[in-house]
Protein backbone atom coordinates (compact mmCIF):
# COMPACT_ATOMS: atom_id res chain seq x y z
CA UNK A 1 0.00 0.00 0.00
CA UNK A 2 1.15 3.52 -0.76
CA UNK A 3 2.58 4.86 2.50
CA UNK A 4 2.70 8.53 1.57
CA UNK A 5 0.35 11.18 2.80
CA UNK A 6 -2.50 11.92 0.45
CA UNK A 7 -4.17 15.29 0.01
CA UNK A 8 -7.47 16.02 -1.65
CA UNK A 9 -10.98 17.39 -1.33
CA UNK A 10 -13.78 15.67 0.54
CA UNK A 11 -17.01 14.51 -1.09
CA UNK A 12 -19.27 13.81 1.86
CA UNK A 13 -22.11 11.28 1.97
CA UNK A 14 -24.53 10.08 4.64
CA UNK A 15 -25.15 6.68 6.28
CA UNK A 16 -26.32 3.61 4.30
CA UNK A 17 -25.18 4.78 0.88
CA UNK A 18 -26.44 1.95 -1.32
CA UNK A 19 -24.89 0.63 -4.49
CA UNK A 20 -27.68 2.06 -6.66
CA UNK A 21 -26.69 5.51 -5.46
CA UNK A 22 -23.00 4.80 -6.08
CA UNK A 23 -23.52 3.11 -9.44
CA UNK A 24 -27.11 2.76 -10.64
CA UNK A 25 -28.47 -0.54 -11.94
CA UNK A 26 -29.24 1.22 -15.24
CA UNK A 27 -25.59 0.77 -16.21
CA UNK A 28 -25.00 -2.80 -15.09
CA UNK A 29 -24.46 -4.11 -18.62
CA UNK A 30 -21.10 -2.31 -18.70
CA UNK A 31 -18.20 -4.73 -18.30
CA UNK A 32 -15.21 -2.38 -18.80
CA UNK A 33 -14.16 -0.88 -15.42
CA UNK A 34 -12.56 2.11 -17.14
CA UNK A 35 -15.96 3.19 -18.50
CA UNK A 36 -17.65 3.08 -15.11
CA UNK A 37 -16.51 6.35 -13.44
CA UNK A 38 -18.76 8.46 -15.70
CA UNK A 39 -21.82 7.03 -13.87
CA UNK A 40 -20.61 7.41 -10.26
CA UNK A 41 -23.21 8.87 -7.87
CA UNK A 42 -25.50 9.92 -10.73
CA UNK A 43 -28.55 9.00 -8.62
CA UNK A 44 -27.34 10.51 -5.32
CA UNK A 45 -29.51 13.59 -4.66
CA UNK A 46 -27.25 16.64 -4.67
CA UNK A 47 -24.22 14.74 -5.94
CA UNK A 48 -25.29 14.28 -9.54
CA UNK A 49 -22.25 16.20 -10.78
CA UNK A 50 -19.74 14.05 -8.90
CA UNK A 51 -18.56 12.20 -12.01
CA UNK A 52 -17.92 15.42 -13.91
CA UNK A 53 -16.36 17.38 -11.09
CA UNK A 54 -14.35 14.81 -9.12
CA UNK A 55 -10.60 15.30 -9.40
CA UNK A 56 -8.07 12.49 -9.07
CA UNK A 57 -7.04 12.46 -5.42
CA UNK A 58 -10.43 13.54 -4.04
CA UNK A 59 -11.81 11.44 -1.18
CA UNK A 60 -15.19 9.82 -0.73
CA UNK A 61 -16.23 10.28 2.91
CA UNK A 62 -19.30 8.53 4.34
CA UNK A 63 -21.07 7.37 7.47
CA UNK A 64 -22.14 3.86 8.39
CA UNK A 65 -22.73 0.87 6.09
CA UNK A 66 -21.25 2.38 2.93
CA UNK A 67 -22.03 0.31 -0.17
CA UNK A 68 -25.03 -1.62 1.12
CA UNK A 69 -27.20 -3.41 -1.41
CA UNK A 70 -26.07 -5.13 -4.56
CA UNK A 71 -22.95 -7.24 -5.16
CA UNK A 72 -21.99 -5.14 -8.21
CA UNK A 73 -18.24 -4.60 -8.31
CA UNK A 74 -19.01 -1.65 -10.57
CA UNK A 75 -19.51 0.33 -7.34
CA UNK A 76 -15.84 -0.16 -6.46
CA UNK A 77 -14.48 0.26 -10.00
CA UNK A 78 -16.33 3.53 -10.61
CA UNK A 79 -14.46 5.15 -7.71
CA UNK A 80 -11.13 3.38 -8.09
CA UNK A 81 -10.89 4.04 -11.82
CA UNK A 82 -12.18 7.57 -11.23
CA UNK A 83 -9.08 8.40 -9.19
CA UNK A 84 -10.54 8.33 -5.67
CA UNK A 85 -7.53 6.93 -3.75
CA UNK A 86 -9.39 5.68 -0.68
CA UNK A 87 -12.92 5.57 0.74
CA UNK A 88 -13.26 6.78 4.33
CA UNK A 89 -16.35 5.54 6.16
CA UNK A 90 -17.50 4.70 9.65
CA UNK A 91 -18.26 1.19 8.36
CA UNK A 92 -18.67 -0.69 5.10
CA UNK A 93 -21.36 -3.11 4.00
CA UNK A 94 -20.10 -6.67 3.82
CA UNK A 95 -20.05 -7.23 0.07
CA UNK A 96 -18.63 -3.79 -0.70
CA UNK A 97 -15.87 -4.47 1.83
CA UNK A 98 -14.99 -7.77 0.12
CA UNK A 99 -15.04 -6.18 -3.33
CA UNK A 100 -12.71 -3.39 -2.17
CA UNK A 101 -10.24 -5.85 -0.57
CA UNK A 102 -10.34 -8.12 -3.60
CA UNK A 103 -9.34 -5.19 -5.80
CA UNK A 104 -6.60 -3.92 -3.51
CA UNK A 105 -8.68 -0.77 -3.10
CA UNK A 106 -7.97 0.91 0.26
CA UNK A 107 -10.80 1.52 2.70
CA UNK A 108 -10.47 3.04 6.16
CA UNK A 109 -12.91 2.37 9.03
CA UNK A 110 -13.18 5.75 10.72
CA UNK A 111 -14.68 5.90 14.22
CA UNK A 112 -17.03 8.80 14.82
CA UNK A 113 -17.25 9.74 11.16
CA UNK A 114 -21.02 9.24 10.92
CA UNK A 115 -21.64 11.69 13.79
CA UNK A 116 -18.87 13.98 12.53
CA UNK A 117 -20.65 14.27 9.19
CA UNK A 118 -23.98 14.97 10.91
CA UNK A 119 -22.28 17.65 13.04
CA UNK A 120 -20.68 19.31 10.03
CA UNK A 121 -17.15 18.53 11.15
CA UNK A 122 -16.41 17.41 7.64
CA UNK A 123 -18.28 18.87 4.67
CA UNK A 124 -18.06 18.87 0.90
CA UNK A 125 -14.95 20.59 -0.37
CA UNK A 126 -12.95 20.41 2.87
CA UNK A 127 -9.25 19.85 2.20
CA UNK A 128 -8.13 16.60 3.81
CA UNK A 129 -4.79 15.02 4.47
CA UNK A 130 -4.90 11.24 4.86
CA UNK A 131 -1.95 9.31 6.22
CA UNK A 132 -2.60 5.73 5.16
CA UNK A 133 0.29 4.49 7.32
CA UNK A 134 -1.05 5.86 10.60
CA UNK A 135 -4.75 6.17 9.71
CA UNK A 136 -4.77 9.84 10.67
CA UNK A 137 -7.20 12.00 8.74
CA UNK A 138 -6.65 15.72 9.15
CA UNK A 139 -9.30 18.15 8.01
CA UNK A 140 -7.06 21.07 7.03
CA UNK A 141 -10.03 23.35 6.36
CA UNK A 142 -11.76 22.90 9.71
CA UNK A 143 -8.66 21.98 11.77
CA UNK A 144 -10.25 18.74 13.00
CA UNK A 145 -9.01 15.19 12.81
CA UNK A 146 -10.27 11.64 12.74
CA UNK A 147 -8.63 8.26 13.09
CA UNK A 148 -9.18 5.42 10.68
CA UNK A 149 -8.27 1.75 11.01
CA UNK A 150 -6.98 -0.08 7.99
CA UNK A 151 -8.01 -3.68 7.37
CA UNK A 152 -6.18 -6.46 9.23
CA UNK A 153 -5.21 -10.10 8.92
CA UNK A 154 -5.77 -11.93 5.66
CA UNK A 155 -7.58 -8.93 4.21
CA UNK A 156 -4.42 -6.86 4.63
CA UNK A 157 -2.32 -9.51 2.86
CA UNK A 158 -4.74 -9.57 -0.06
CA UNK A 159 -4.87 -5.78 -0.14
CA UNK A 160 -1.08 -5.50 -0.03
CA UNK A 161 -0.75 -7.98 -2.90
CA UNK A 162 -2.91 -5.67 -4.98
CA UNK A 163 -6.07 -7.74 -4.77
CA UNK A 164 -7.30 -11.32 -4.72
CA UNK A 165 -6.17 -12.32 -8.22
CA UNK A 166 -2.56 -11.05 -7.78
CA UNK A 167 -2.56 -12.61 -4.29
CA UNK A 168 -3.50 -16.03 -5.70
CA UNK A 169 -1.05 -15.71 -8.59
CA UNK A 170 1.75 -14.93 -6.10
CA UNK A 171 0.77 -18.02 -4.07
CA UNK A 172 1.02 -20.18 -7.18
CA UNK A 173 4.39 -18.62 -8.08
CA UNK A 174 5.75 -19.54 -4.64
CA UNK B 1 -17.41 -25.70 23.23
CA UNK B 2 -20.39 -26.25 20.93
CA UNK B 3 -20.55 -25.07 17.35
CA UNK B 4 -23.08 -22.94 15.52
CA UNK B 5 -24.47 -23.86 12.09
CA UNK B 6 -22.10 -21.57 10.21
CA UNK B 7 -19.09 -22.89 12.14
CA UNK B 8 -20.04 -26.46 11.20
CA UNK B 9 -20.53 -25.48 7.55
CA UNK B 10 -17.18 -23.70 7.38
CA UNK B 11 -15.41 -26.60 9.12
CA UNK B 12 -16.65 -29.00 6.47
CA UNK B 13 -15.71 -26.64 3.64
CA UNK B 14 -12.27 -25.74 5.00
CA UNK B 15 -11.35 -29.07 6.56
CA UNK B 16 -10.28 -27.20 9.70
CA UNK B 17 -11.47 -26.63 13.24
CA UNK B 18 -12.54 -22.99 13.32
CA UNK B 19 -13.56 -20.30 15.77
CA UNK B 20 -15.11 -16.87 15.32
CA UNK B 21 -12.73 -14.41 13.67
CA UNK B 22 -10.62 -17.03 11.86
CA UNK B 23 -9.91 -16.45 8.18
CA UNK B 24 -10.08 -19.69 6.24
CA UNK B 25 -10.11 -20.96 2.67
CA UNK B 26 -13.22 -22.92 1.83
CA UNK B 27 -14.00 -25.33 -1.00
CA UNK B 28 -16.94 -24.25 -3.13
CA UNK B 29 -19.77 -26.63 -3.86
CA UNK B 30 -21.05 -24.28 -6.54
CA UNK B 31 -19.84 -21.00 -8.01
CA UNK B 32 -22.46 -19.23 -10.08
CA UNK B 33 -23.07 -16.05 -12.01
CA UNK B 34 -26.07 -14.36 -13.59
CA UNK B 35 -26.67 -12.49 -16.78
CA UNK B 36 -25.79 -9.46 -14.64
CA UNK B 37 -22.18 -9.80 -13.51
CA UNK B 38 -21.69 -13.01 -15.46
CA UNK B 39 -20.03 -11.41 -18.46
CA UNK B 40 -17.87 -9.35 -16.10
CA UNK B 41 -16.71 -12.69 -14.64
CA UNK B 42 -16.06 -14.49 -17.93
CA UNK B 43 -14.24 -11.49 -19.46
CA UNK B 44 -12.13 -11.06 -16.32
CA UNK B 45 -11.31 -14.80 -16.18
CA UNK B 46 -10.24 -14.73 -19.83
CA UNK B 47 -8.19 -11.59 -19.27
CA UNK B 48 -6.23 -12.80 -16.24
CA UNK B 49 -5.57 -16.20 -17.84
CA UNK B 50 -4.79 -14.85 -21.32
CA UNK B 51 -7.85 -16.73 -22.54
CA UNK B 52 -6.00 -20.02 -21.90
CA UNK B 53 -7.39 -20.77 -18.46
CA UNK B 54 -9.68 -23.66 -17.66
CA UNK B 55 -12.13 -23.51 -14.79
CA UNK B 56 -11.45 -25.91 -11.92
CA UNK B 57 -14.60 -27.97 -12.36
CA UNK B 58 -17.17 -27.22 -15.09
CA UNK B 59 -19.78 -29.27 -13.20
CA UNK B 60 -19.60 -26.94 -10.19
CA UNK B 61 -20.27 -23.77 -12.16
CA UNK B 62 -23.72 -22.59 -13.16
CA UNK B 63 -25.08 -19.57 -15.00
CA UNK B 64 -28.59 -18.22 -14.50
CA UNK B 65 -30.21 -15.62 -16.71
CA UNK B 66 -32.68 -13.77 -14.55
CA UNK B 67 -32.07 -10.06 -14.07
CA UNK B 68 -32.89 -9.03 -17.59
CA UNK B 69 -34.45 -12.05 -19.23
CA UNK B 70 -35.31 -11.95 -22.07
CA UNK B 71 -32.63 -9.41 -22.97
CA UNK B 72 -34.04 -5.91 -23.21
CA UNK B 73 -31.05 -4.18 -24.80
CA UNK B 74 -28.13 -4.85 -27.11
CA UNK B 75 -25.71 -4.60 -24.17
CA UNK B 76 -27.53 -7.27 -22.16
CA UNK B 77 -27.99 -9.47 -25.23
CA UNK B 78 -24.25 -9.27 -25.87
CA UNK B 79 -23.45 -10.16 -22.24
CA UNK B 80 -25.77 -13.15 -22.36
CA UNK B 81 -24.07 -14.35 -25.54
CA UNK B 82 -20.64 -13.85 -23.95
CA UNK B 83 -21.72 -16.16 -21.12
CA UNK B 84 -23.18 -18.81 -23.44
CA UNK B 85 -19.97 -18.83 -25.51
CA UNK B 86 -17.76 -19.08 -22.42
CA UNK B 87 -19.85 -21.94 -21.02
CA UNK B 88 -19.59 -23.83 -24.30
CA UNK B 89 -15.83 -23.32 -24.48
CA UNK B 90 -15.34 -24.43 -20.86
CA UNK B 91 -17.72 -27.38 -21.00
CA UNK B 92 -20.12 -25.87 -18.49
CA UNK B 93 -23.52 -27.48 -19.05
CA UNK B 94 -25.50 -25.80 -16.27
CA UNK B 95 -26.68 -22.79 -18.22
CA UNK B 96 -30.18 -21.83 -17.16
CA UNK B 97 -31.13 -19.53 -20.00
CA UNK B 98 -33.87 -16.91 -20.21
CA UNK B 99 -36.68 -19.47 -19.92
CA UNK B 100 -35.89 -20.62 -16.36
CA UNK B 101 -36.33 -17.83 -13.82
CA UNK B 102 -34.61 -16.39 -10.77
CA UNK B 103 -31.22 -17.97 -10.13
CA UNK B 104 -31.29 -19.20 -6.53
CA UNK B 105 -34.81 -20.54 -6.97
CA UNK B 106 -33.86 -22.37 -10.17
CA UNK B 107 -30.76 -23.90 -8.55
CA UNK B 108 -32.88 -25.05 -5.62
CA UNK B 109 -35.59 -26.59 -7.81
CA UNK B 110 -32.94 -28.39 -9.86
CA UNK B 111 -31.47 -30.13 -6.82
CA UNK B 112 -28.18 -28.23 -6.93
CA UNK B 113 -28.36 -26.95 -3.36
CA UNK B 114 -27.82 -29.06 -0.24
CA UNK B 115 -27.70 -28.13 3.44
CA UNK B 116 -24.11 -27.31 4.38
CA UNK B 117 -23.08 -26.35 0.84
CA UNK B 118 -20.89 -23.29 0.25
CA UNK B 119 -22.11 -21.41 -2.79
CA UNK B 120 -21.10 -18.15 -4.47
CA UNK B 121 -23.14 -16.05 -6.87
CA UNK B 122 -23.27 -12.57 -8.36
CA UNK B 123 -26.57 -11.92 -6.61
CA UNK B 124 -26.53 -10.12 -3.28
CA UNK B 125 -29.61 -12.16 -2.33
CA UNK B 126 -27.81 -15.45 -2.98
CA UNK B 127 -27.92 -15.93 0.78
CA UNK B 128 -31.63 -16.73 0.69
CA UNK B 129 -30.42 -20.30 0.10
CA UNK B 130 -29.84 -20.31 3.85
CA UNK B 131 -33.54 -21.23 3.78
CA UNK B 132 -32.36 -24.84 3.28
CA UNK B 133 -29.24 -24.57 5.44
CA UNK B 134 -26.76 -23.74 2.67
CA UNK B 135 -24.14 -21.02 3.12
CA UNK B 136 -24.57 -19.06 -0.08
CA UNK B 137 -23.34 -15.54 -0.50
CA UNK B 138 -23.46 -12.78 -3.05
CA UNK B 139 -20.08 -11.55 -4.23
CA UNK B 140 -18.52 -9.44 -6.94
CA UNK B 141 -16.95 -10.75 -10.12
CA UNK B 142 -13.41 -10.94 -8.68
CA UNK B 143 -14.55 -13.39 -5.99
CA UNK B 144 -16.22 -15.56 -8.61
CA UNK B 145 -13.20 -15.50 -10.93
CA UNK B 146 -10.84 -16.32 -8.05
CA UNK B 147 -13.01 -19.30 -7.10
CA UNK B 148 -12.88 -20.64 -10.65
CA UNK B 149 -9.10 -21.22 -10.39
CA UNK B 150 -9.08 -23.90 -7.70
CA UNK B 151 -12.60 -23.95 -6.37
CA UNK B 152 -11.72 -22.10 -3.18
CA UNK B 153 -12.24 -18.69 -1.61
CA UNK B 154 -11.60 -16.91 1.68
CA UNK B 155 -14.05 -16.28 4.50
CA UNK B 156 -14.01 -14.88 7.99
CA UNK B 157 -15.84 -17.10 10.47
CA UNK B 158 -18.67 -14.83 11.62
CA UNK B 159 -20.33 -14.35 14.98
CA UNK B 160 -23.80 -15.90 15.14
CA UNK B 161 -27.11 -14.44 16.29
CA UNK B 162 -30.25 -16.42 17.00
CA UNK B 163 -33.77 -15.17 16.32
CA UNK B 164 -36.67 -17.29 17.52
CA UNK B 165 -40.26 -16.89 16.31
CA UNK B 166 -43.20 -18.05 18.42
CA UNK B 167 -46.97 -17.70 18.16
CA UNK B 168 -49.23 -17.72 15.11
CA UNK B 169 -49.73 -15.19 12.35
CA UNK B 170 -53.07 -13.39 12.49
CA UNK B 171 -55.33 -13.12 9.46
CA UNK B 172 -53.74 -10.96 6.75
CA UNK B 173 -50.30 -11.22 8.36
CA UNK B 174 -47.53 -13.45 7.04
CA UNK B 175 -43.81 -14.25 7.02
CA UNK B 176 -43.04 -11.13 4.98
CA UNK B 177 -44.46 -9.01 7.79
CA UNK B 178 -42.24 -10.82 10.29
CA UNK B 179 -39.27 -10.14 8.01
CA UNK B 180 -40.23 -6.48 7.62
CA UNK B 181 -40.56 -6.24 11.38
CA UNK B 182 -37.01 -7.57 11.81
CA UNK B 183 -35.60 -5.19 9.19
CA UNK B 184 -37.26 -2.26 10.94
CA UNK B 185 -36.18 -3.34 14.39
CA UNK B 186 -32.57 -4.25 13.56
CA UNK B 187 -31.91 -1.61 10.90
CA UNK B 188 -29.78 -1.52 7.76
CA UNK B 189 -26.65 -2.76 9.52
CA UNK B 190 -28.24 -4.59 12.44
CA UNK B 191 -26.81 -7.97 11.44
CA UNK B 192 -23.41 -6.53 10.54
CA UNK B 193 -21.38 -9.34 8.92
CA UNK B 194 -23.06 -11.96 11.13
CA UNK B 195 -24.64 -15.35 10.56
CA UNK B 196 -28.20 -15.61 11.85
CA UNK B 197 -30.04 -18.76 12.83
CA UNK B 198 -33.82 -18.51 12.49
CA UNK B 199 -35.72 -20.99 14.63
CA UNK B 200 -38.81 -21.50 16.76
CA UNK B 201 -42.21 -23.11 16.14
CA UNK B 202 -43.17 -20.59 13.44
CA UNK B 203 -40.10 -21.54 11.41
CA UNK B 204 -40.39 -25.27 12.03
CA UNK B 205 -43.92 -25.15 10.62
CA UNK B 206 -43.09 -22.81 7.74
CA UNK B 207 -43.19 -23.99 4.13
CA UNK B 208 -40.26 -23.50 1.74
CA UNK B 209 -41.70 -20.29 0.27
CA UNK B 210 -41.96 -18.72 3.72
CA UNK B 211 -38.42 -19.78 4.61
CA UNK B 212 -37.11 -18.27 1.40
CA UNK B 213 -38.91 -15.01 2.18
CA UNK B 214 -37.46 -14.83 5.68
CA UNK B 215 -33.89 -15.42 4.49
CA UNK B 216 -34.17 -13.10 1.50
CA UNK B 217 -33.49 -9.80 3.24
CA UNK B 218 -30.61 -10.67 5.54
CA UNK B 219 -28.49 -8.58 3.18
CA UNK B 220 -30.76 -5.59 3.89
CA UNK B 221 -29.58 -5.90 7.50
CA UNK B 222 -25.94 -6.43 6.38
CA UNK B 223 -25.93 -10.03 7.54
CA UNK B 224 -23.76 -12.69 5.96
CA UNK B 225 -26.31 -15.50 5.96
CA UNK B 226 -29.61 -16.42 7.58
CA UNK B 227 -29.81 -20.17 8.21
CA UNK B 228 -32.75 -22.47 8.79
CA UNK B 229 -32.32 -26.15 9.65
CA UNK B 230 -34.40 -28.21 7.17
CA UNK B 231 -37.17 -30.34 8.69
CA UNK B 232 -40.54 -31.86 7.89
CA UNK B 233 -42.00 -31.29 4.44
CA UNK B 234 -39.16 -28.99 3.43
CA UNK B 235 -36.63 -31.74 4.16
CA UNK B 236 -38.76 -34.26 2.20
CA UNK B 237 -38.97 -31.86 -0.75
CA UNK B 238 -35.23 -31.22 -0.61
CA UNK B 239 -34.51 -34.94 -0.54
CA UNK B 240 -36.72 -35.46 -3.60
CA UNK B 241 -34.72 -32.79 -5.48
CA UNK B 242 -31.16 -33.07 -4.18
CA UNK B 243 -30.97 -36.70 -3.08
CA UNK B 244 -30.52 -38.74 0.10
CA UNK B 245 -27.36 -36.89 1.12
CA UNK B 246 -29.44 -34.01 2.43
CA UNK B 247 -30.38 -36.12 5.47
CA UNK B 248 -26.75 -36.60 6.52
CA UNK B 249 -25.98 -32.98 5.71
CA UNK B 250 -28.85 -31.74 7.86
CA UNK B 251 -27.51 -33.73 10.79
CA UNK B 252 -24.04 -32.36 10.12
CA UNK B 253 -25.10 -28.70 10.33
CA UNK B 254 -27.39 -29.06 13.35
CA UNK B 255 -26.13 -26.53 15.91
CA UNK B 256 -24.89 -27.80 19.25
CA UNK B 257 -26.99 -27.00 22.31
CA UNK B 258 -24.02 -25.21 23.91
CA UNK B 259 -23.06 -23.17 20.82
CA UNK B 260 -22.24 -19.50 21.42
CA UNK B 261 -24.43 -16.68 20.11
CA UNK B 262 -23.72 -12.97 20.44
CA UNK B 263 -27.44 -12.33 20.85
CA UNK B 264 -30.72 -14.20 21.08
CA UNK B 265 -34.01 -12.48 20.41
CA UNK B 266 -37.51 -13.96 20.53
CA UNK B 267 -40.48 -12.51 18.68
CA UNK B 268 -44.12 -13.48 19.17
CA UNK B 269 -45.54 -13.12 15.67
CA UNK B 270 -49.12 -13.18 17.01
CA UNK B 271 -48.74 -9.51 17.87
CA UNK B 272 -47.63 -8.46 14.36
CA UNK B 273 -49.78 -6.58 11.88
CA UNK B 274 -49.27 -5.93 8.14
CA UNK B 275 -46.13 -3.82 7.76
CA UNK B 276 -44.54 -1.76 4.98
CA UNK B 277 -41.01 -0.60 4.23
CA UNK B 278 -41.71 3.00 3.31
CA UNK B 279 -39.68 5.20 0.93
CA UNK B 280 -36.75 5.22 0.57
CA UNK B 281 -35.25 2.49 2.75
CA UNK B 282 -36.14 -1.11 3.69
CA UNK B 283 -35.72 -0.27 7.38
CA UNK B 284 -38.16 2.67 7.26
CA UNK B 285 -40.95 0.46 8.59
CA UNK B 286 -44.52 1.49 9.45
CA UNK B 287 -47.80 -0.40 9.86
CA UNK B 288 -49.69 -0.56 6.56
CA UNK B 289 -52.70 1.06 8.25
CA UNK B 290 -50.60 4.16 8.99
CA UNK B 291 -49.92 4.73 5.29
CA UNK B 292 -53.32 3.40 4.12
CA UNK B 293 -55.05 5.67 1.63
CA UNK B 294 -51.81 6.68 -0.10
CA UNK B 295 -52.57 6.77 -3.85
CA UNK B 296 -50.40 4.46 -5.92
CA UNK B 297 -49.70 3.98 -9.62
CA UNK B 298 -48.29 0.46 -9.79
CA UNK B 299 -48.22 -2.82 -7.88
CA UNK B 300 -45.63 -5.51 -8.45
CA UNK B 301 -45.79 -9.00 -6.94
CA UNK B 302 -42.79 -11.25 -7.44
CA UNK B 303 -38.99 -11.28 -6.93
CA UNK B 304 -36.67 -13.67 -5.09
CA UNK B 305 -38.36 -12.58 -1.85
CA UNK B 306 -42.01 -13.25 -2.72
CA UNK B 307 -42.34 -14.88 -6.13
CA UNK B 308 -43.22 -18.44 -5.08
CA UNK B 309 -46.50 -20.22 -5.81
CA UNK B 310 -47.70 -19.71 -2.22
CA UNK B 311 -47.01 -15.95 -2.49
CA UNK B 312 -49.00 -15.65 -5.71
CA UNK B 313 -51.78 -17.82 -4.25
CA UNK B 314 -51.96 -15.49 -1.22
CA UNK B 315 -52.34 -12.54 -3.57
CA UNK B 316 -54.98 -14.50 -5.50
CA UNK B 317 -57.04 -14.96 -2.33
CA UNK B 318 -57.02 -11.20 -1.73
CA UNK B 319 -58.01 -10.57 -5.34
CA UNK B 320 -60.87 -13.03 -4.87
CA UNK B 321 -61.97 -11.26 -1.68
CA UNK B 322 -61.88 -8.02 -3.66
CA UNK B 323 -64.20 -9.36 -6.38
CA UNK B 324 -61.59 -10.40 -8.94
CA UNK B 325 -60.87 -6.91 -10.27
CA UNK B 326 -57.86 -4.68 -9.82
CA UNK B 327 -58.26 -0.92 -9.80
CA UNK B 328 -58.13 0.50 -13.35
CA UNK B 329 -55.95 3.34 -12.04
CA UNK B 330 -53.21 0.92 -11.02
CA UNK B 331 -50.85 -1.06 -13.25
CA UNK B 332 -50.61 -4.48 -11.59
CA UNK B 333 -47.79 -6.82 -12.53
CA UNK B 334 -47.23 -10.36 -11.25
CA UNK B 335 -43.95 -12.13 -11.94
CA UNK B 336 -43.46 -15.74 -10.82
CA UNK B 337 -39.96 -16.61 -9.65
CA UNK B 338 -39.50 -19.66 -11.90
CA UNK B 339 -41.00 -21.57 -14.79
CA UNK B 340 -42.03 -24.30 -12.34
CA UNK B 341 -43.92 -21.74 -10.25
CA UNK B 342 -45.55 -20.32 -13.37
CA UNK B 343 -46.63 -23.78 -14.47
CA UNK B 344 -48.23 -24.43 -11.09
CA UNK B 345 -50.05 -21.09 -11.29
CA UNK B 346 -51.37 -22.09 -14.72
CA UNK B 347 -52.44 -25.55 -13.52
CA UNK B 348 -54.26 -23.99 -10.57
CA UNK B 349 -56.22 -21.81 -12.98
CA UNK B 350 -54.93 -18.62 -11.41
CA UNK B 351 -53.29 -17.06 -14.43
CA UNK B 352 -56.51 -16.80 -16.42
CA UNK B 353 -58.29 -15.21 -13.45
CA UNK B 354 -55.45 -12.73 -12.99
CA UNK B 355 -55.55 -11.79 -16.67
CA UNK B 356 -59.32 -11.34 -16.57
CA UNK B 357 -58.93 -9.13 -13.49
CA UNK B 358 -56.61 -6.81 -15.42
CA UNK B 359 -53.25 -8.06 -14.16
CA UNK B 360 -50.13 -8.25 -16.34
CA UNK B 361 -48.74 -11.74 -15.69
CA UNK B 362 -45.15 -11.99 -16.91
CA UNK B 363 -42.52 -14.62 -17.57
CA UNK B 364 -40.32 -15.63 -14.63
CA UNK B 365 -37.56 -13.05 -14.08
CA UNK B 366 -36.28 -10.55 -11.51
CA UNK B 367 -38.25 -7.80 -13.30
CA UNK B 368 -38.70 -4.81 -11.00
CA UNK B 369 -35.44 -5.20 -9.13
CA UNK B 370 -33.86 -2.85 -11.64
CA UNK B 371 -34.89 0.17 -13.64
CA UNK B 372 -33.73 -1.69 -16.72
CA UNK B 373 -36.65 -4.00 -17.12
CA UNK B 374 -40.36 -3.74 -17.70
CA UNK B 375 -42.33 -1.88 -15.09
CA UNK B 376 -39.90 1.01 -14.61
CA UNK B 377 -41.56 3.81 -12.66
CA UNK B 378 -41.59 7.33 -14.10
CA UNK B 379 -40.64 10.27 -11.91
CA UNK B 380 -43.43 11.15 -9.51
CA UNK B 381 -45.05 7.72 -9.53
CA UNK B 382 -45.56 5.66 -6.40
CA UNK B 383 -45.17 1.90 -6.50
CA UNK B 384 -46.01 -0.95 -4.17
CA UNK B 385 -43.78 -3.99 -4.49
CA UNK B 386 -42.91 -7.30 -2.85
CA UNK B 387 -39.26 -6.90 -3.87
CA UNK B 388 -36.61 -6.28 -1.25
CA UNK B 389 -35.17 -2.84 -1.94
CA UNK B 390 -36.76 0.58 -2.25
CA UNK B 391 -33.63 2.69 -2.37
CA UNK B 392 -33.82 6.19 -3.85
CA UNK B 393 -34.49 5.97 -7.58
CA UNK B 394 -33.83 2.23 -7.74
CA UNK B 395 -36.66 1.48 -10.17
CA UNK B 396 -36.79 4.94 -11.72
CA UNK B 397 -35.41 8.36 -10.84
CA UNK B 398 -37.91 10.41 -8.87
CA UNK B 399 -40.20 7.47 -8.06
CA UNK B 400 -40.97 6.04 -4.63
CA UNK B 401 -41.70 2.48 -3.59
CA UNK B 402 -43.40 0.85 -0.61
CA UNK B 403 -42.35 -2.74 0.06
CA UNK B 404 -44.89 -5.11 1.58
CA UNK B 405 -46.33 -8.62 1.55
CA UNK B 406 -48.16 -10.15 -1.45
CA UNK B 407 -51.44 -9.83 0.46
CA UNK B 408 -50.91 -6.15 1.26
CA UNK B 409 -49.70 -5.48 -2.30
CA UNK B 410 -52.77 -7.06 -3.86
CA UNK B 411 -55.04 -5.19 -1.44
CA UNK B 412 -53.48 -1.98 -2.80
CA UNK B 413 -54.04 -3.17 -6.36
CA UNK B 414 -57.69 -3.87 -5.68
CA UNK B 415 -58.44 -0.56 -3.97
CA UNK B 416 -56.02 1.69 -5.90
CA UNK B 417 -54.61 3.05 -2.66
CA UNK B 418 -52.46 1.46 0.03
CA UNK B 419 -54.83 -0.79 1.97
CA UNK B 420 -54.58 -2.98 5.03
CA UNK B 421 -55.38 -6.44 3.61
CA UNK B 422 -57.44 -7.22 6.70
CA UNK B 423 -59.98 -4.69 5.41
CA UNK B 424 -60.65 -7.03 2.47
CA UNK B 425 -60.70 -10.20 4.54
CA UNK B 426 -63.48 -9.09 6.87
Amino acid sequence: MDQKKLRGRAWVFEDNVDTDLIYHNKYLAETDPKKMPQFAFEYYPGKEKFAKEVKPGDFVVAGRNFGCGSSREHAVYCLKEGGVPVVLAESFARIYYRNAINNGYPVLFVKGLSQGIKDGKIVDGDELEVDLATGTITNLTQKTSFHGDAVADLENEIMTAGGLIPYLKAQVAQ
Amino acid sequence: MGKTMIEKIIERASGKQVKVGDRVWCHMDLSTARDFGGANCTEQFDKVTDKKGLVWDPDKIAFTFDLQAPAHSEGVAKNQKTIRDFAKRQGISKVFDINWGIGQHVLLENGLVKPGDVILGTDSHMNLLGAVGAFATGVGNTDIVASWFKGTNWFRVPESMKITATGTFGKGVCMRDYLTYLVGRLGADGMSFRSVEFDGPVIENANLAERITLCSMVTEMDGKIGLILPNGEVLDWLRSRAGEEVIERTKMITPDADATYVSHMTVDVSSLEPLASCPDAPDNVKPVREVAGTPINQVHIGSCSNGRFEDIAAAFDILKAGGFTVSPSVRTIITPSTREVMTRCAEAGMIQKFLEAGVVFTNPTCSLCTAEHYGVLPSGDVGVSTTNRNFIGKVGKGSNTYLMSPMSAMAAAVRGVITDPRDLLR
